[in-house]
């Protein structure tokens, strides 16, 4: 008899398995409720990555299904009341405050005490001030409240550099416009915690140079703007030892140098390929058009946020790519088809066969090559100089730049605004094998850097390209040339996230033959 | 000294000597010139730094340049080139004498009236060592405060001295595990 009790309850088991809404709509609600999927795969007893399966395709089986089904259940349930609610009170609200409550309830973990995966990326319920920048951050990562996006870290909401996918962006971009207003200072508040706060941050250093100077030569702008000049390099080496304080890694700033990474001759160039865009359109569109020369401001600044390596760079062959690595690179690259419409990403090459290039440039092609934008095949990667890398060696360096110039334009401060273009343009070219600054050695970073710049540019080209701009010439670090109206593309303005106008000119045909020449 | 190595490189490590790497990024602080001697720009560059007063052509006499005025004549005018082995003599007369002369601004922009220079040291490569041999050692800074005696043996080209200099002196403040350092990859400091 106990055979059919058994095979009574295994068909007591065998009911209606519970309904779950689709794939989309799962995934949907948890970021709604601003739920991590580490959070939800604690909760129902799998692994974060059976959830990610769950929510792109796979479906739950069993008791776990069911206790899947009820958490969606409860999930749009709240949902569903609370931008009724929402709509209800304040139609203009941007962000219910309801819905951070709710979440929080609904989770009871967001607290940092809670252990989690090194790399998962948790959603705060309430905002915590970034370790980065101070301003409140919806995201945890590794345990740091931080913004995900470099362009949060920021002054100014700004776009990214690459185009968003249109439906999810729409959550993505909700916290961004109820960031509250930053304070006067220019630097972001302090992290909450602390009880002693340092009475004078690193932007300080540059107006303190910037003041002493000027009594020195009791306002003589034009003397004064020598001196500052002459000592931009040595005072942006003091600004950097100034950020690196209580820092998690040190500046390694004499690491041994692989030959590839070391000038030929002395006039000579090492065997690096930055990927320095010089492109053209081959022919443009018929008729005639106006086309609009953008500079991209402070391009080198924005680029001092990359992988860069920090210690020695050690050799290896025939590995994939590693991400929490960075280096230089030998490559071949992938065949370039859009060149009519685009520009290849490795630059103008003339030469076919393996390159050496760097990091930025590497993560490119890598990012092309991906399923997203599927423009050209993967690159092939011989071999590596690499090291453990982190995008925050210079972050405080370049926020404090950055700070120093928004208030520079912003009080009309000609003087100060200079400087600071020295001191981040003279680091960058100086960090080299130059003997204008021997303190830092590191010609990986300095071609990195420039790499970046080049990068974020393409990046940009992209941007014009896929918002149905026809995209004309982007040379060099900071010049790109579109036809049609770019301005619902980027922001107009002079902060390092807008572009600001260089010239305009008509070509096409009837004026000149070719894409015509400005100026 | 106990913490020395008696065989380096007995396991697969490889590396150089500390103080080797020392007179190397001195050598690249006193900026030689950089065109080789073989080139007419780099032979012309040194015989003028040679030749720029009397007391240098002696300095580079002392160094073992010992030729004629008639044939340093010759060597100027461009009408005749030097042999191999006095190629080789003009580069180092001119490294002699180049060393000599920075030396006494290298120790003051070094010692910086006493607070010293930071060093990076970059341990000793241990990719040939079999893995279970391998040890941890990590990436060293320190402060070098006096530098009169190691920059005083690099320019009278005495590798004994700057050897005792850094090994002796300046090592063992990296504490009881100094003699993993006695080997680097690198040293790196400025001036």
């Amino acid at each position: 008899m106990s055979d059919f009790d058994a095979i009574d309850s295994l068909l007591d088991a065998v009911g209606p398995q519970a309904e779950l809404p689709p794939c989309q709509v799962r995934r949907e609600l948890r970021e709604r409720a601003r739920l991590s999927k580490a959070q939800v795969a604690r909760a129902l007893g799998v692994s974060p990555s059976t959830l990610s399966g769950w929510e792109s395709g796979r479906d739950p089986a069993g008791e776990v299904r069911t206790k899947y089904a009820y958490l969606l259940d409860g999930l749009n349930a709240k949902l569903a009341t609370e931008t009724e609610t929402k709509t209800m009170a304040e139609p203009a609200a941007e962000r219910p405050v309801a819905s951070g409550t709710a979440a929080a309830a609904v989770t009871c973990t967001s607290s940092p005490e809670v252990g989690q995966d090194e790399d998962e990326v948790e959603l705060l319920a309430v905002p915590e001030p970034c370790v980065l920048c101070g301003r409140p951050a919806e995201q945890r990562v590794a345990g740091f409240a931080q913004h995900l996006d470099p362009s949060d870290c920021q002054a100014t909401p700004v776009e990214t550099p690459k185009p968003e996918p249109a439906a999810p962006s729409t959550q993505a971009h909700e916290p961004r416009t109820v960031r509250p207003p930053r304070p006067a200072g220019g630097k972001g508040t302090a992290p909450r915690g602390r009880a002693f706060q340092e009475p004078s941050g690193p932007a300080d250093l540059i107006h303190e140079a910037v003041h002493a100077v000027l009594a020195e030569h009791r306002g003589d702008v034009e003397a004064a703007s020598a001196v500052l000049l002459k000592r931009a390099i040595p005072d942006a080496m003091r600004l950097l030892d100034e950020t690196r304080k209580g820092a998690r890694y040190d500046v390694i700033a004499h690491p041994w140098i692989p030959d590839i990474l070391k000038k030929q001759t002395s006039r000579g160039a090492d065997q690096i390929w930055e990927a320095r865009p010089k492109w053209t359109r081959p022919e443009l569109p018929p008729g005639k058009h106006e086309v609009t020369a953008l500079d991209i401001n402070g391009a080198y600044l924005s680029a001092l946020k990359t992988h860069l390596p920090l210690g020695q760079l050690e050799h290896s062959t025939g590995f994939a790519h590693d991400r929490r690595r960075a280096g230089v690179h030998l490559i071949t690259p992938p065949a370039w088809e859009h060149d009519a419409v685009l520009p290849n990403p490795i630059g103008q090459r003339d030469e076919p066969g393996p390159l050496w290039v760097t990091e930025p440039t590497l993560r490119l092609l890598l990012r092309l090559s991906g399923p997203k934008h599927g423009l050209c095949e993967p690159p092939q990667i011989h071999e590596s100089y690499t090291s453990g890398a982190t995008e925050n060696l210079l972050e405080k360096f370049r926020i404090a730049l950055k700070d120093a110039r928004d208030t520079a334009i912003a009080d009309g401060d000609g003087l100060t605004f200079e400087y600071v273009k020295a001191m981040y343009s003279k680091f960058v070219s100086t960090m080299g094998e130059s003997n204008y600054n021997r303190e830092l050695y590191r010609p990986d970073w300095m071609h990195i850097i420039r790499s970046q710049a080049f990068a974020n540019l393409w990046m940009k080209a992209l941007k014009a390209h896929d918002a149905g701009l026809t995209v004309v010439r982007a040379m060099g670090t900071d010049e790109l040339h579109v036809i049609g109206d770019w301005r619902r593309v980027f922001p107009e303005g002079r902060s390092v996230t807008e572009v600001k106008v260089k010239d305009t000119y008509t070509a096409g045909t009837g004026t000149e033959a070719g894409t015509g020449q400005e100026q | 000294m106990p913490e020395k190595n008696i065989d380096f490189g007995k396991f697969g490590a490889s590396g150089i000597k500390g103080s080797e790497a020392v007179a190397r990024q001195l050598d690249w602080l006193a900026a030689h010139i950089a065109t080789p001697v073989t080139a007419r720009r780099g032979l012309m560059a040194r015989l003028h730094y040679l030749t720029t007063s009397d007391r240098a052509w002696q300095a580079a006499k002392d160094a073992g340049l010992t030729v004629s005025d008639r044939t340093l004549k010759a060597w100027l005018e461009g009408t005749r080139r030097p042999s191999k082995a006095n190629l080789e003599r003009i580069d180092a007369a001119y490294r002699a004498v180049r060393r000599r002369n920075v030396a006494r601004h290298l120790i003051a922009r070094l010692n910086r009236e006493g607070r010293g220079t930071r060093v990076e040291i970059h341990p000793l490569d241990q990719s040939g060592v079999a893995r279970q041999l391998q040890r941890v050692v990590a990436h060293r800074t320190m402060n070098v405060r006096r530098w009169d005696k190691i920059v005083a043996s690099w320019a009278a080209g005495d590798h004994q001295g700057l050897d005792d200099a850094w090994t002796a002196d300046v090592l063992p403040d990296l504490g009881s595990q100094w003699g993993q350092y006695e080997y680097v990859k690198n040293i790196g400091f400025a001036a």
